[in-house]
């Protein structure tokens, strides 16, 4: 068993994943791949906003570099528009550029705050973008508009987000959880604490919009329902641990098919689990790096992961020289992510 | 680490249903009352193959599959006693999966459990917040801990809302995001009907200290649904121990469980080991935990193997700061002068709240 055990240690692609060509030369804060196509695009601290086209024959995955633009400073979040014909960043810059990836166009400044953008996410069903920064604030942008349609104040600074239309949810730095329903994005639909006790990570919307899952820096996740009548249906877990190092838990990112779930840690591990039968689907083997951020594309044929320092031990543990940065992509085998019947369940 | 090791063959299971536990007596008391009763009579017998033979003979039926077990494991044929009879690839199996994210599996297999456990170790917030900084700078930070009466233990379902009292939200808050929000909402989760009552009654104006009834607190025996008590009782908590000192030892000695409550860390070290241990992974060092200390914790824990209370550490455990907050700190990425990562006042406060935390953890 040891075996088994002791095979993370070495290997840097201990899950024999797919490396992307050509990576960022810093960290990686944010992937998203294209909802029309296999384009991923990874944002990252060398100020540079990366596309890759990812092409499958068969069993053999390839990717090749496509086009790149640059922010002024680090980038942060990064997020498609539902035609997959533009691309938006946003980062310490505290700006959101809109990348007109498909027309070959000039990246433009769309969105402005006070402070780093964290998260951005685009809103079909409104025509709107919005963002989320450490300024303490959210904006919804019509793209076609200097100023902002509106500006919602949070608590705390924007730490996560997760939009599920009409739900989404907003993760603060004071682990509030605030929840907006999108038909009424002027009004806070609810505030709740996180069901965890630490600082909340990241945070990901149900697919049927009845709840989402919420990650902390104490390795733990929490399956949190919406609707008061299904309260007794949420708990919390463990996960991305080691020994005594307990690990933050920087992804979470829903199946788009099966509708089950990804997390990915500081510990350089990812797992596939399962809400509705509470069971690990799938653990694989931890990388010898954090994995800051993690996708899947559009079908869920694709799992993609960077592989990075994501800063879990400060700056002292962070050496530049040797630092390396990967982006590995999975095909996950369906029993990895399709949820098990849970047998003798009480439900 | 070593522990993790220890921990894989000392842990029993269940066979049948991945089930862990601390004792293999406890293990062969599970599976005669989960796996080996007769579903006719509820006479529980030793083994798969003996309550089939005695379900055969005494009532005349075939049984050919062992109730609750997992798919594939439910044949009557492989006699298991406890821990013994399982066949190698599945002991083999079981234990590789285990030694590659051993905390895990407890929630994996039995969720139930890590949610009976929560409630036990409410304790860690006292952690995350630990008295003594409380203390030291009281106003920003009070604001910033939620003060959750602490009355709540007692319906298991509202701990979900509460925490709207929380944070820079003044007194009224309570009704207030609510009540608001009906007017156009289409979603079926409508909160509104039955939270304010709830929260009328629970809800105490952040700032006053409700009074600590221990009674409440002391939720020992957290039914099924204690994952939510877990979150909920760190809030009285840490609270009674920073403002009404004395009434909280009291409570910690009362209640076995609670003693958590108090120091926010006792348990924390053993991810399932003890199946007490669900909440309580707080990073040591930051833990003010004031004289209530450790002792009687580890009187209460003393069962589990592992000895010193501060050994599990949050790898990141600055609450106060993002690690991409604090990387861009880092002048590398600050390309122009005034773009460090705070740009308001708040947030230099913010910065301050967290150095004079830091100091307080160094002191401990």
């Amino acid at each position: 068993m040891a075996t088994f055990g002791a095979a993370a240690t070495a290997t840097e692609n201990p899950n024999k994943s797919v490396e992307v060509a050509q990576p960022p030369s810093d960290s990686v804060s944010s992937l998203s791949f294209s909802p029309k196509a296999n384009f991923l695009i990874a944002t990252s601290w060398d100020n540079q906003v990366r596309c890759w086209e990812i092409t499958r024959s068969g069993a053999s995955v390839a990717s090749v570099p496509k086009a790149s633009i640059s922010h002024d400073q680090p980038v942060l979040c990064s997020a498609w528009k539902d035609d997959g014909t533009t691309v938006f960043s946003g980062g310490c810059d505290k700006q959101v550029k809109m990348w007109p990836l498909a027309s070959g166009g000039q990246a433009a400044t769309v969105a402005m705050h006070e402070a780093p953008v964290k998260e951005i996410a685009w809103i079909p069903a409104m025509n709107l973008l919005v963002s989320g920064s450490w300024d303490k604030t959210l904006k919804y942008w019509d793209l076609r508009q200097p100023n902002p349609v509106h500006s919602q104040p949070l608590t705390e600074r924007c730490y996560a987000m997760t939009v599920q239309y009409p739900l989404m949810v907003i993760g603060t730095a004071d682990r509030n959880l605030t929840v907006f329903n999108l038909q009424n994005p002027q009004t806070v639909f609810k505030t709740i604490q996180s069901p965890l006790k630490y600082q909340t990570r990241c945070v990901a919307a149900f697919p049927d919009q009845q709840g989402f899952l919420v990650g902390s820096i104490e390795g733990r996740v929490g399956v949190h329902h919406l609707d008061d009548s299904l309260q007794s249906k949420n708990f919390t877990f463990k996960c991305h641990r080691e020994g005594n190092d307990v690990y933050s838990v920087n992804s979470l990112n829903f199946h788009p098919v099966h509708h089950t779930f990804a997390t990915a840690g500081s510990d350089g591990g990812f797992n596939f689990w399962d809400k509705d039968s509470k069971q690990r689907l799938k653990a694989w083997s931890r990388c010898p790096q954090p994995i800051p951020c993690s996708t899947f594309n559009n079908d869920g044929s694709i799992y993609a992961y960077s592989v990075c320092y994501d800063w879990s031990k400060g700056a002292e543990n962070h050496n530049p020289a040797t630092a390396k940065t990967y982006i590995y992509l999975h095909l996950p085998q369906e029993s990895e992510v399709k949820g098990k019947p849970r047998v003798g369940a009480r439900k | 680490m070593g522990k993790k090791k220890k921990r894989a063959s000392s842990k029993v299971w269940c066979y049948y249903c991945d089930r862990e536990f601390d004792d293999e007596k406890i293990l062969v008391q599970h599976q005669k009352a989960k796996h080996f009763k007769c579903h006719v009579c509820h006479k529980k017998l030793s083994t798969a193959g003996g309550m089939a033979i005695h379900v055969l003979q005494v009532h005349k039926e075939n049984v050919t599959k062992v109730p609750n077990a997992k798919p594939g494991r439910e044949s009557t044929d492989i006699e298991i006693y406890g821990m013994q009879g399982i066949p190698p690839d599945v002991l083999a199996a079981h234990y590789g999966e285990e030694e590659e994210e051993a905390p895990t599996k407890a929630a994996k297999v039995d969720v139930p459990a890590p949610q009976l456990v929560g409630g036990v170790v409410p304790g860690t917030l006292g952690v995350t917040y630990p008295p003594q900084p409380m203390a030291a700078m009281p106003p920003m930070y009070g604001s910033a801990v939620p003060v959750p009466p602490a009355a709540w233990p007692v319906p298991p379902r509202q701990p979900w809302f509460p925490p709207q009292p929380a944070v820079s939200v003044p007194p009224p808050p309570v009704g207030y995001a609510q009540p608001l929000f009906p007017v156009q909402n289409v979603r079926p989760p409508m909160p509104s009907t039955t939270s304010p009552l709830l929260q009328t009654s629970q809800v105490t104006p952040p700032g006053l200290v409700p009074p600590p009834p221990p009674a409440a607190v002391s939720q020992p025996l957290f039914p099924v649904v204690t994952n939510n008590l877990s979150q909920s009782s760190p809030y009285p908590a840490p609270l009674p121990s920073t403002t009404v000192l004395p009434s909280v030892p009291a409570e910690v000695r009362s209640g076995g469980a609670i003693t958590n409550v108090a120091t926010g860390y006792q348990t924390p070290n053993l991810p399932g080991m003890a199946p007490a241990s669900s909440h309580s992974y707080a990073s040591g060092p930051n833990t003010g935990g004031p004289s209530i200390g450790p002792p009687p914790v580890i009187a209460n824990k003393a069962p589990t193997t592992q000895p010193a209370v501060n050994e599990v550490y949050l790898v990141w455990d600055d609450e106060a700061m993002s690690m991409e907050e604090r990387r861009m700190s880092l002048p590398k990425y600050q390309v122009h002068d005034e773009t460090s990562q705070m740009s308001s006042i708040d947030a230099a406060i913010d910065r301050r709240i967290l150095e004079s935390r830091l100091a307080g953890r160094m002191a401990f």
